[in-house]
């Protein structure tokens, strides 16, 4: 049985694991890139080696390297956290190869869900409902798609085969414009995930995203962990997640439904570890198979919260060959936990990428509070990488505390360095159709604005307006300061270079 | 010190009466004042009232952002509001765009070719930061010169990637 794991992956979510082993008694190895000599899971693990330059596919893309570091510094376990090779089914065979356990599924089952077509066929067939689209075929021509296109019906969605996470899908209204959108959406599919492959997909409006939690050991044991509802995205990521899902509400018999069907999915691939199954639901409360993530999912934190199991670990248990510690009845929810996604962009213009060092950091603390980051005062953040770098978790006793508590962690949170999208966050939690739980996944792109109210009076404005004259103000008298030399004992350049640093 | 203090279309007049007070359009306020150091953080009681703010200084307007909104204020003296009206708001002559890279990040396409017209919304680069791709179109029609940069060049922030001219 293996005592150290190496964790591929970088960011937060290499942070959460090497907690995880930390807790259970386990060593282990970080990986890095040459930028992330600093990074804070370097910082965290026993051991650490460098895999090559920034770019992803020279360094946490380099599986071959990987698995040559375990072999050197004998790790017995690779756990490969979210994006980068976790969904790669080679990866884990070629670990399988080198005797090193992956934490995760077995290949077989990556691959039967990584391609999203064959997943849709597959589980289908074991009488999971799917959204209606181009059916079983991977390698669709352009001419193929536009042909199939009319029968789908628009609008629809075109989505990379190999796809998650938003990269590589686009979502047409018409004819038209459709073969614009399949270059776009090819290249970006190539780019994020090596294969330009594209299919479609009806486009359900006014649907919900609810997933469904997932454990399973290597003894037959498959159990659901509730869900989570991730209806805030936008551009098709997800932005706020919460557990339970509002829409699903006191429906028990839905919840219980959509928790066998989600199981009879990930049974129909023999699925072991933890994983999730993705559903639209209708406003009719009709749900339908999107896909299932075979690997740790980014919003994991609230189900945590709510159900009180320790997804990673558990997950690291059933590695080790473990049965699971639980059965169905043992999984209960307590309150109500929310999840905002903190990056590193500029909601006020266009939510364009922000890098740069982070100065300093202020977390909100106290009663019901989370914070899982890989960042700290001092770090750069680059433009390598995804912008997330810091998730904001609250639980309260109801959904409305929850949103209460999320709300004045917010304010507190301060992050200097980079712009951030709390501001979007905190317009978000404050309006009514988020805390009246109406909203689907079209929400924050259709009918979301971080413009205030026009007809509503700002209190605020006036205050915003003393600030200013008041840093304006001191900024003009430092800069008179600075021309009136020889007049004070402390060095004028000290003067010049405190004015310049409050240029930026 | 008087200010002349605007937030859109809105205009505060603003006197810096002493270290603790200040007039809001002919409204005295008690006030307390600070900043922490090193950090764009200012913190303002106001009448007993406590307010936060982030203010950065981008091209000449103080960007305030309190509570999650952001203010975009100009302050100007009595002076400088009449050289800027007397100036008035020169209409952008068309002449020459260069487009500068919003952010680091890879050229990941070049759809245009170099003395090729384009058209106002036209792609003309692809830049991918942060694992997005960002389309970066062409504000007006013209013609595209100086196009300095290649797919799988890597750029900096504020990098001119090319320029659009009328001829």
């Amino acid at each position: 049985m293996f005592t150290k794991v190496l964790v591929a992956n970088r960011g937060e979510i290499a942070v959460r694991i090497i907690r995880a082993c930390r807790e259970l008694g386990l060593q282990t190895v970080a990986v890095f890139s040459e930028v992330d000599r600093r990074s804070l899971h370097v910082r965290y693990a026993d051991e650490a080696y460098l895999l090559g330059p920034a770019p992803s596919r020279e360094s946490y893309l380099r599986g071959d390297k990987i698995i040559d570091i375990a072999r050197q510094c004998k790790a017995g376990a690779i756990h490969p956290g979210y994006g980068f090779l976790a969904e790669r089914a080679d990866f884990a065979q070629a670990c399988q190869e080198a005797g090193i356990v992956f934490i995760g599924p077995r290949p077989a089952a990556i691959a039967a869900m990584g391609d999203k077509a064959v997943a849709r066929q597959t589980v289908a067939l074991a009488g999971v409902p799917i959204v209606p689209g181009t059916e079983s075929v991977s390698s669709l021509r352009d001419e193929d798609l536009l042909a199939i296109a009319p029968q789908v019906g628009f609008p629809l969605l075109i989505k990379a085969v190999a796809g998650g996470g938003g990269k590589g899908m686009r979502e047409v209204a018409s004819l038209e414009e459709m073969p614009g959108l399949i270059r776009a959406a090819r290249r970006e599919a190539e780019s994020s995930f090596g294969d330009g492959n594209v299919y479609l997909e009806k486009l359900i409006e006014g649907a919900r995203h609810i997933e469904i939690q997932l454990l399973a050991d290597q003894h037959g044991n498959t159990i659901f962990l509730g869900e989570r509802e991730c209806s805030i995205q936008r551009r098709h990521q997800k932005l706020v997640e919460e557990c339970p899902s509002p829409f699903v509400g006191d429906d028990e018999d839905l919840r219980s439904r959509m928790g066998q069907v989600a199981v009879k999915a990930a049974q129909a691939v023999d699925y072991v570890n933890a994983g999730t199954v993705e559903f639209l639901v209708d406003k009719e409360k009709n749900f339908y198979f999107l896909e299932m993530n075979t690997r740790l999912q980014v919003e994991h934190p609230v189900t945590e919260l709510v159900t009180g199991v320790d997804i990673v670990k558990e997950q690291i248990r059933i590695a080790r060959g473990r049965q699971l510690r639980y059965d169905q009845s043992d999984i209960h929810r307590n309150g109500w936990a929310i999840e905002c996604r903190i990056n590193a962009e500029d909601p006020f213009n266009n939510f364009m990428p922000s890098t740069g060092i982070i100065t300093h950091i202020l977390p909100p603390t106290g009663p019901g509070v989370r914070i899982d980051t890989g960042v700290y005062p001092g770090f750069a953040v680059s433009p390598y990488y995804d912008s997330l770098f810091t998730k904001l978790i609250v639980w309260g006793e109801t959904r409305a505390e929850a949103i209460l508590r999320m709300r004045r962690a917010l304010e507190e949170y301060k992050i200097i360095g980079v712009r951030t999208n709390i501001p979007f966050h905190q317009k978000l939690v404050d309006s009514h159709r988020f805390m009246g739980g109406q909203f689907d996944t079209r929400f924050v792109e259709d009918r979301f604005s971080l413009e205030g109210n026009d007809d509503e009076k700002d209190p605020n404005e006036n205050i915003a307006a003393i600030i200013a004259t008041l840093v304006a103000h001191r900024e003009n008298q430092r800069a008179t300061n600075i021309v009136q030399r020889g007049k004070r004992d402390t060095s004028n350049w000290k003067w010049i270079s405190r004015w310049e640093r409050m240029q930026h | 010190m008087k200010y002349i203090t605007s937030i859109g279309e809105r205009e505060y007049h603003l006197e810096i009466v002493g270290e603790n007070q200040i007039l809001v359009d002919g409204q005295l306020l008690d006030l307390n004042f600070d900043h922490i150091e090193d950090q764009p953080v200012y913190s303002l009681l106001v009448e007993g009232h406590s307010h936060e703010a982030y203010v950065y200084l981008v091209e000449g307007v103080w960007q305030v952002l309190m509570h999650g909104r952001l203010y975009p204020v100009l302050v100007e003296d009595e002076e400088e509001k009449r050289l800027r009206n007397s100036i008035g708001n020169p209409a952008h002559h068309s002449g020459e765009f260069h487009l500068k890279a919003p952010m680091p990040g890879m050229i990941v396409a070049v759809p245009v070719a170099e003395r090729q017209e384009v058209q106002k919304g036209e792609v003309l680069l692809i830049l991918e930061s942060m694992k997005m791709q960002n389309e970066l179109k062409s504000p007006r029609q013209g013609w595209v010169t100086h196009l300095r940069v290649k797919p799988g060049d890597s750029v900096e922030q504020h990098q001119t990637l090319l320029s659009v001219v009328d001829e």
